[in-house]
């Protein structure tokens, strides 16, 4: 799992540096992928409610009203049609990069398994969507969709009658499943709309919505490729023909062919047990967790500057309870607390010049002592010398600052960078224990801990408490994010920035000339020029929406084969009584309290439907089916498909109802004339007088060809 | 000698602010008698890197306090705090340096500090309050 884990980190790592090449930092779509997904999820809902606005609900109506939206009402319309599709598909490509990201950066395990595991049924809601969605529509890959649906659904064998048998032929099609798929095709937005809200719960200021730019960005992409590739319908559903080829949407529905190879329930097998799996990744292994932070309520006094900048809510404000006058205290959940260590940052008792007794902050983290990293401040002052010092605050993300250290760097790694109190940096500049200080964090907007890049900056820039004193000279402090591959370009802000310190020396004047700047320092790094970002940024959404556009139609799937019909034996039929009813006797009858009588005993229990099928004499079918019902007094159901040449065949049926030992109670043959494609239904009605081929008027063809 | 004394004006009204007030001062005095008269550098850094720390931490109180009730001049307020703690900073600094600490002066500043800021923004908070 770890060099499963680190391989994919690398990739990672690589395709986002080439990203922020042409996006930024800010804008790296790789960091955004969350707000993404929520933004896609907002274009499908609102464009699938226009198009609702114009869809007839109606299972004969629907096709006809979607084919009117995309060619008469082309320009909005057939837009609106399109980019749910597309945005829908577009989701499907977020969310698996979403999750396969968060793994591969480690961000699920432990104490943030949470968004993990409760995303896992959104991957369900997702598809149960896109496959009713599909459905809607009425053509004939909605056709397949349904049918193959019903199938694999009837394989779990919870249903009484296979629900396939509700599409068998034109004649048996009725609006009412098409109405409960409309009614799931809104309900399960809602749910994934509910479900996207637990998910961030854990998340204290989660990003929700994407930067303007990339949201335009997205939007647009998605409306060229819409007026570029318009969604059409395929040919309109009808039942007494099979579809041969079919443009499957393989972000929705890449499992159905497997259909075709598999058992049902094998497959409803992989799917379940690989979401199990996939909700116990968080486990495998554990993570061996530093302790959660620990408050000292002797040095708390209830200011809640801890309780807003935890970013994984692990901090609750509770009532006072050791009695002091204060209204309230800060408590960890360890079960939340990532030790990440940004809530010592953020104490105003987390201060380096105190000394009476022990250095205690009002919350610390119990491996990682204030008092310890006073002392660590100091040896690393000692140990460093020359005119340019620096010190580097690193944190253990970040492109392995511990290699800066030399003779004028000292580095110091912390959780996060955003632990260190910024009264740390007042206390190396202005006691001149260094020159400098850098702070060395993980990538800029895509911090391990959240919001470790994000709080830092605003301490530096005085927009957030504990800000970083207006005294402290911010030409002496520089900020670096830089994801761990990023090596040579954090060597390089520290290069820069000494330059920089050695020219603040050497310029007349005092060197600690207080200056509130309110930014810190920051490298010139190499960038890209702004036509070739432009130009980066246009390849990556044509990219994107190139591989949305062609596999929401392609490669085409062939499902029958040009020359082949499928034949289906399906009905539903009452056994025999296992004992025939019998009327009660007179002296029985008397013996009964009136209000019970009745005329006849039947015993529940029925005889199991035994049938067999031949093709041109040849055993096609033969299985015994036994009755539904707890007292297995319903009746048996019977659902097979077989796919057979086109042509002539010759077709017996028979059956047995009655538990009798030889002989069929009902035989029948039929000649019959297979076309290619042709859904050609053989049935049963015992009240009709038994077997069925085809619809009546083939029924009666075949009847007089013998 | 007190360095500093309590006043009842010095009350606005919410319990946890006042009790720190009053904690603030009592510390103050208490560090300070608890420093006599051996003045070795430490002790005095030791001293002034508590107060700096206590009080950090009472305006970190204070300010959250007045975000509750949506406290209109809190910017104001907050400038006056900042403007402490620097001064503050700049003494400890100063005295690490090697100046003396000299008590009245700190005393003197520490009281016209307190008493400035408790008429002038403490008092405005207390009116924000009674309305």
């Amino acid at each position: 799992m770890g060099a499963l884990k680190n391989g994919l980190r690398a990739i990672f790592l690589r395709l986002e540096a080439l990203l922020e090449a042409a996006f930024g930092a800010r804008l790296n779509p790789l960091t955004q992928l969350g707000t993404l997904g929520w933004f896609l999820f907002w274009i499908v809902t609102v464009s699938g409610i226009y198009v609702y606005i114009f869809f007839d609900t109606g299972v004969t109506q629907a096709w006809e009203s979607l084919d009117r939206l995309s060619h008469e009402h082309w320009y909005l319309g057939g837009l609106m049609r399109s980019l749910h599709r597309y945005a829908s598909d577009a989701l499907v490509i977020v969310i698996f990069v979403h999750a396969l990201r968060e793994f591969a950066m480690d961000r699920m395990r432990g104490n943030r398994w949470f968004p993990w595991v409760t995303g896992i049924p959104l991957l369900w809601f997702l598809y149960a969507c896109g496959i009713t969605g599909y459905w809607l529509v009425w053509d004939q890959l909605a056709q397949y969709v349904a049918v193959a649906t019903t199938e694999w659904l009837d394989a779990i064998g919870i249903f009484a009658e296979p629900i396939a048998r509700n599409f068998l032929d034109s004649e048996r099609l009725s609006g009412r499943f098409f109405t409960l798929v409309i009614y799931m095709h809104i309900a399960l937005p809602l749910l994934m709309l509910l479900f996207m809200w637990i998910h961030i719960q854990r998340h204290a200021h989660a990003r929700v919505n994407p930067p303007r730019e990339l949201a335009i960005g997205t939007l647009v992409a998605l409306v060229a490729l819409s007026f570029a590739w318009p969604a059409m319908s395929q040919a309109p559903a009808d039942l007494d023909r099979a579809p041969f080829s079919l443009g499957l949407d393989w972000f929705y529905l890449a499992v159905y062919p497997l259909l075709e190879r598999m058992d049902g329930r094998m497959l409803w097998l992989l799917l379940v047990g690989g979401s199990v799996l996939l909700s116990l990744l968080p486990w495998l292994p554990p993570l061996k967790k530093a302790p959660a932070a620990r408050v000292d309520l002797e040095n708390c006094n209830g200011c809640r500057r801890c309780f807003a900048d935890c970013p994984f809510g692990a901090i609750t404000m509770m009532k006072r309870t050791d009695g002091l006058a204060f209204e309230q205290e800060a408590r960890v959940d360890p079960d939340l607390c990532m030790s990440c260590g940004i809530c010592v940052g953020a104490c105003p008792t987390a201060t380096p010049f105190r000394r009476v007794g022990h250095l205690s902050a009002g919350i610390e983290l119990p491996d990682r002592s204030m008092a310890g990293l006073r002392e660590e401040v100091i040896a690393a002052s000692a140990g460093i010398s020359g005119d340019a010092r620096v010190i580097v605050f690193g944190c253990n993300h970040d492109a392995d600052s511990a290699r800066l250290a030399d003779a004028s760097t000292a580095v110091i790694r912390l959780p996060c960078v955003a632990m260190l109190p910024p009264s740390f940096i007042d206390l190396v500049l202005m006691r001149r224990h260094a020159e400098g200080v850098l702070l060395s964090g993980c990538a800029g907007n895509d911090c391990y801990e959240r919001l470790g890049d994000q709080w830092t900056e605003q301490r530096i820039a005085n927009e957030r408490d504990p800000n970083l004193r207006a005294r402290v000279p911010r030409e002496r402090v520089a900020v670096a994010w830089n994801n761990p591959i990023r090596q040579g370009a954090l060597r390089e802000a520290l290069t820069q920035f000494r330059a920089h310190l050695g020219g603040l020396a050497a310029g007349a004047g005092p060197a600690l000339q207080p200056a509130p700047g309110p930014a810190a320092w920051r490298a010139r790094l190499r960038t890209l020029p702004v036509p070739a970002r432009y130009t980066g940024q246009g390849l990556v959404y044509a990219l994107v929406v190139g591989l949305v556009g062609f596999f929401a139609t392609q490669p085409a799937y062939t499902y029958l084969a040009d020359d082949r019909a499928l034949l289906k034996l399906s009905f539903s039929h009452a056994g025999q009584p296992l004992k025939p009813c019998r009327r009660y006797t007179h002296e029985e009858l008397t013996s009964t309290r009136f209000s019970e009588r009745s005329a006849t005993s039947c015993e529940r229990g029925r005889w199991p439907v035994y049938v067999e099928l031949d093709l041109d004499g040849q055993p096609l079918y033969r299985a015994t089916h036994e009755p539904a019902g707890l007292w297995n007094d319903g009746p048996s159901s019977v659902y097979a498909r077989f796919e057979v040449p086109a042509g002539r065949h010759r077709l017996d049926a028979r059956l047995r109802d009655d538990g009798s030992d030889g002989g069929f109670t009902f035989t029948a043959s039929r000649t019959v004339e297979l076309q290619p494609g042709q859904n050609f239904v053989v049935e049963f009605r015992a009240a009709d007088g038994g077997f069925r081929f085809g619809l009546p008027a083939q029924d009666a063809a075949g009847r007089e060809t013998p | 000698m007190t360095l500093l004394k309590w006043q009842a004006n010095f009350r606005i009204g919410i319990a946890e602010v006042d009790h720190e007030h009053q904690g603030l001062i009592d510390l103050i005095n208490s560090l300070h008698s608890a420093l006599g008269q051996e003045r070795s550098g430490e002790r005095v850094e030791a001293f002034l890197g508590e107060i700096f720390a206590d009080i950090s931490a009472h305006f970190a109180l204070e300010e959250k306090v007045m975000r509750d009730r949506r406290y209109d001049a809190l910017a104001e307020h907050k400038a006056d705090h900042e403007r402490l703690l620097d001064e503050l900073r700049d003494l400890m600094d100063a005295q690490a340096d090697g100046a003396v600490l000299d008590d009245q002066r700190f005393a003197a500043q520490l009281a016209s500090w307190f008493a400035g800021h408790f008429q002038t923004h403490d008092a405005r908070f207390h009116r924000h309050l009674a309305r």
